[in-house]
């Protein structure tokens, strides 16, 4: 039975609302006053903080902010759950809040249409209870860490890649994400969400099970994440456990830490280095030549053009690509070689520019010699010259 | 024993998930690996053969900090690399 001191807090329709989670012993009114005083902060309104957000603000949470300064894309509605078609273009948080607020306007939501920085990060992070990290890449899941264990706030962390995906629970006594991994790897071995690839149901389900350990936390029922790192993967359909800990060697929480400042790591994946950069923090000792969207387009137009060489995979060819290109996905590069003329200048490209990199490697090691590469791929393409190919 | 693999580097192994090989220690296991699929050590394993620092090796759900650890033949090995996904 509900218990008769708390329900004098909900309102008619609140009760009823939450009905179903009154009548669970382990929730109850008093829990479900929990989880009304209880403030969450998702960063991230993408694959994972979509879901998260949905059910959070379902189950009643009373305080919700969502930070992310990205804007919706047609490709996000895949799997961002949160979107309609309708929200393309425009800011994420604020089509995340308005779609919440819509859902349960009980809850108070926060929009925050902004990146979150080391400038700012103690500032948002100090106003919440528990953080969920729904982060797409390396610099922001470091930062957001790095805060909640200076600030002391409990921090689920989510991850995914393709078909698989992480979950853990980080108190800021028992470990934290530098504990698990302490760096990031290197630049060029980070495929990008464009280039990665993920299923569309798989953020749904790690964002759900980051959700689910938020509402236990501010119930206190049931046996946290926490020095458990769950591993998911969808095509066997398997979870494993694994055991994990407090490092102590750990440069934030470990015995002699040496991170005491928030600092943001520009740890970013290949396609979104400059040339220039990637050659200097790359292992390859290989020059990478380039050539820009607008300098192919004119290429093209004259005699003797290159050959375009598209090294992306068959199903993505189909979708669109650039006229007269040769289709060869990197992965078949090596063995496919001698279809290409040694002494042809050769323009490799792929969708945003690491495979074709990647690809040039693979022909200047083959004794290639006049091979550049697209930068930022067929998207520089479609926004510089012609918007009309398709890079989906 | 069984080795499973995590999705960023199943390019190098055919896309083979999970793997049944025989070693001793981890070193061997590591070494088998990279005939079996060469270049699969260097993105697990530096070149002061330290475990890189975005890759955690569990050995029956355990985490392990070095090659030098002993495997027995019943032995489970994760390999899990971190993810930027979101």
């Amino acid at each position: 039975m509900p218990e008769p001191d708390k329900i004098s807090e909900f309102s008619p329709s609140e009760l009823a609302r939450y009905s179903r989670h009154i009548l669970l012993p382990e929730v109850g009114s008093a829990g479900q006053l929990k989880l009304k005083k209880a403030r969450v902060l998702i960063v991230g309104a993408g694959g994972l903080g979509s879901p998260a957000a949905l059910y959070l603000t379902a189950a009643g949470v009373g305080t919700i902010g969502i930070i992310d300064d990205d804007a919706v894309d047609l490709s996000n509605l895949q799997r961002q759950v949160i979107y309609t078609a309708s929200d393309v273009g425009q800011l994420k948080a604020n089509s995340a809040a308005a779609r919440m607020s819509a859902l349960n306007s009980e809850t108070q939501i926060i929009a925050l249409p902004e990146k979150i920085t080391a400038a700012n990060a103690r500032q948002i992070i100090g106003a919440y209870d528990i953080v969920i990290d729904g982060t797409d890449n390396f610099s922001t899941r470091y930062l957001v860490n790095d805060a909640c264990v200076m600030l002391g706030k409990p921090y689920i962390y989510g991850a995914i890649f393709r078909f698989e995906g992480q979950v853990s629970f980080f108190n800021p006594t028992a470990g934290c994400y530098r504990c698990l991994f302490p760096k990031a790897p290197p630049a060029e071995t980070i495929p990008n969400c464009a280039e990665g690839g993920v299923l569309g149901v798989l953020p749904g389900i790690i964002g759900m099970l980051q959700a689910t350990e938020a509402i236990k936390w501010i119930l206190g029922i049931g046996d946290l994440l926490i020095g458990r790192l769950l591993l998911y993967n969808s095509l066997p359909m398997t979870f494993d456990e694994l055991k994990i800990g407090r490092d102590k060697s750990c440069a934030l929480c470990g015995d002699n830490p040496t991170i005491k400042a928030l600092v943001e790591e520009n740890i970013v994946c290949a396609s979104q280095y400059s040339d220039k950069e990637l050659t200097s923090t790359s292992t390859s000792t290989s020059t990478s030549n380039t050539i820009s969207a607008r300098e192919l387009s004119q290429l093209l137009s004259h005699d003797n053009a290159p050959l375009l060489l598209d090294v992306r995979r068959g199903d993505e060819y189909i979708l669109g690509n650039l006229p007269d290109s040769v289709l060869i996905p990197v992965d078949e590069l090596e063995m496919r070689l001698d279809v290409l003329d040694k002494d042809k200048d050769i323009v490799v490209y792929c969708k945003s520019g690491a495979r074709s990199r990647r690809a040039e490697e693979i022909l200047l090691a083959a004794g290639f010699k006049n091979v550049r590469h697209l930068t930022g791929g067929i998207m520089s393409w479609a926004q510089e010259v012609d918007p009309s190919v398709g890079v989906r | 024993m069984l080795v499973h693999i995590p999705g960023p580097l199943l390019s190098y192994t055919n896309g083979q998930k999970s793997l049944d090989l025989s070693a001793k220690s981890l070193l061997e296991l590591t070494q088998k690996l990279d005939e079996k699929f060469p270049g699969i050590k260097f993105r697990m394993i530096d070149e002061q053969d330290h475990i890189r620092e975005h890759i955690k090796i569990f050995v029956d759900k355990e985490e392990v900090k070095t090659l030098e650890t002993s495997l027995d033949a019943t032995a489970v090995v994760h390999i899990t690399c971190s993810l930027s996904g979101g």
